[in-house]
């Protein structure tokens, strides 16, 4: 069997490309060939793993499988094809939240719902990364709609560090995700800021991601200097080593975005044994389960920094708390386990039906 | 007193923070600005946008072996720079006469919603 793969950006540090790479081994694995393209390349992304989804020209046996993560031109094509489509839906930010900064990236998150609502309604499967993503494609009218959450390969990330040693220095909280508006950051340094002043006065805060616009990290920067000077720092484009490092070191991950389809470091949170603090959004709820401490939300889904800030201290200081944590977490790892998704995903290729 | 449960975690942070907060904690100054999350796009970011500077960097190659193609690339663009900054030059032209387009268009719109505002009110 050969797979093509289509995805609308591929870049080096890109989530979903990395999940078509993921796919991709596991296809080797099976020993199924084919090849990857995307209609975008990044800078610094390599050719020779991803093609121009120009070049495409799939034989008339190959499954063409979509990583739909935004609106991109040369997409229509693929459902003139008459091979068999597969879409898996990795989610799409509302547009209001990139008008400011990146008009085009809001531009293409404007024109994404109609783009993805044709292609799952021609495809033989459309799949949500959640059941969060699965309600959009139902509602888009698609015909086979599945639930494929990404592959998670565990045995690629290392060990987490032990309790013990995480605690040595001062407390450190995390969040990894692109600096942009929709997750947030802003909260998360206000929130610790109110955490730091109030119970932890050493401690630090790691925002890893990429920003969306200079104009927007210097705007969390300028925000980070005047509420925690000198406490919080920020990272990008760190290699994946050097991003479990920082997953090793810290005392609590937070998450306080408002849109989340799934949330791939919440998953990378829980291998590392590392205590979750989310606010219950989006696909957040379904993939946290009850290996978090979700953060009350009123009926506007409005949070009290004061109660993230609170959170946080019980999460660090509160060892059988943590404890407890670090057990739900791998426990809920079971869910994502690399096997069970790897069946759907196989079973969506093939045809047949979705494993229970 | 043990440990909360996770499910208990919640209301516990909402007591303390209350209680807190009765002790005079928790009283963040605001920051003295925002970081809005779908902030509407002023005047200032449209300007900034019109006049375009396109980034050399963005020239580049990511076939195999591409280090070269990416200095061919720059080195024609060193080489065609006055042609692609007049090219710039009138982009740059077109796009402020737009901006300030839109925010005489903006303008007058503030005028007459005040306007009808008031004449509601008269009436």
């Amino acid at each position: 069997m050969r797979i093509q793969q289509v995805l609308c950006a591929a870049g080096p540090v890109d989530a979903v490309t990395n999940q078509a790479f993921a796919c991709r081994r596991l296809f080797g694995s099976w020993g199924w060939g084919g090849e990857d393209a995307s209609a975008v390349l990044a800078p610094g992304m390599d050719r020779r793993a991803v093609r121009p989804l120009s070049s495409l020209r799939p034989g008339p046996d190959d499954v063409v499988l979509v990583h739909y993560s935004g609106y991109a031109t040369g997409l229509e094509r693929l459902m003139e094809l008459p091979n068999r489509l597969v879409v898996i839906s990795h989610n799409v930010t509302p547009a209001r939240y990139f008008w400011a900064y990146e008009p085009i990236d809001g531009l293409r998150c404007a024109l994404s719902p109609a783009q993805l609502a044709e292609l799952a309604r021609a495809a033989d499967v459309a799949a949500g990364v959640s059941e969060f993503n699965a309600a959009e494609l139902r509602r888009a009218g698609a015909r086979d709609v599945r639930v494929i959450p990404i592959l998670f390969e565990r045995d690629r990330m290392g060990p987490p560090s032990p309790p013990a040693e995480r605690r040595r220095g001062p407390p450190t909280v995390v969040f990894v995700g692109r600096l942009a508006p929709h997750k947030r950051q802003d909260l998360v340094i206000r929130a610790f800021a109110l955490y730091r002043a109030e119970h932890a006065p050493d401690a630090r805060l790691v925002l890893v991601g990429t920003p969306l616009a200079p104009a927007f990290a210097a705007s969390l920067a300028r925000l980070a200097e005047e509420v925690a000077p000198g406490a919080v720092t920020f990272e990008r484009g760190l290699a994946p080593e050097a991003l479990w490092e920082r997953y090793r070191s810290a005392d609590a991950f937070l998450c306080l975005s408002e849109h989340e389809g799934f949330c791939i470091p919440l998953l990378e949170a829980f291998h590392f044994g590392v205590p979750v603090i989310a606010r219950p959004i989006g696909g957040i709820p379904e993939v946290v389960g009850d290996a978090g401490l979700l953060v009350p939300t009123d009926d506007e889904d409005g949070i009290d920094l004061a109660v993230v800030a609170e959170l946080l201290h019980l999460a660090v200081s509160e060892p059988d708390l943590a404890t407890e944590l670090r057990r739900r977490g791998e426990a809920r790892l079971g869910a994502y386990g690399l096997h069970p998704t790897a069946a759907r995903l196989r079973a969506a290729l093939e045809g047949t039906e979705a494993p229970a | 007193m043990s440990a909360p449960t996770p499910e208990e975690a919640a209301r516990l942070a909402e007591e303390r923070a209350a209680a807190a907060r009765e002790h005079g904690g928790y009283a963040e100054a605001p920051p003295s600005f925002e970081v809005s999350p779908a902030a509407e796009i002023g005047d200032w970011r449209i300007t900034e946008w019109a006049m375009i500077e396109p980034d050399p960097a963005k020239a580049y190659s990511t076939r195999r072996a591409g280090t070269p193609i990416t200095w061919l690339k720059r080195g024609l663009l060193r080489l065609l720079r006055q042609y692609h900054d007049d090219l710039a030059g009138q982009q740059s032209r077109f796009n402020a006469h737009m901006a300030a387009h839109v925010m005489r268009l903006d303008e007058r719109v503030r005028e007459l919603e005040q306007q009808l505002e008031a004449e509601r009110r008269g009436a």
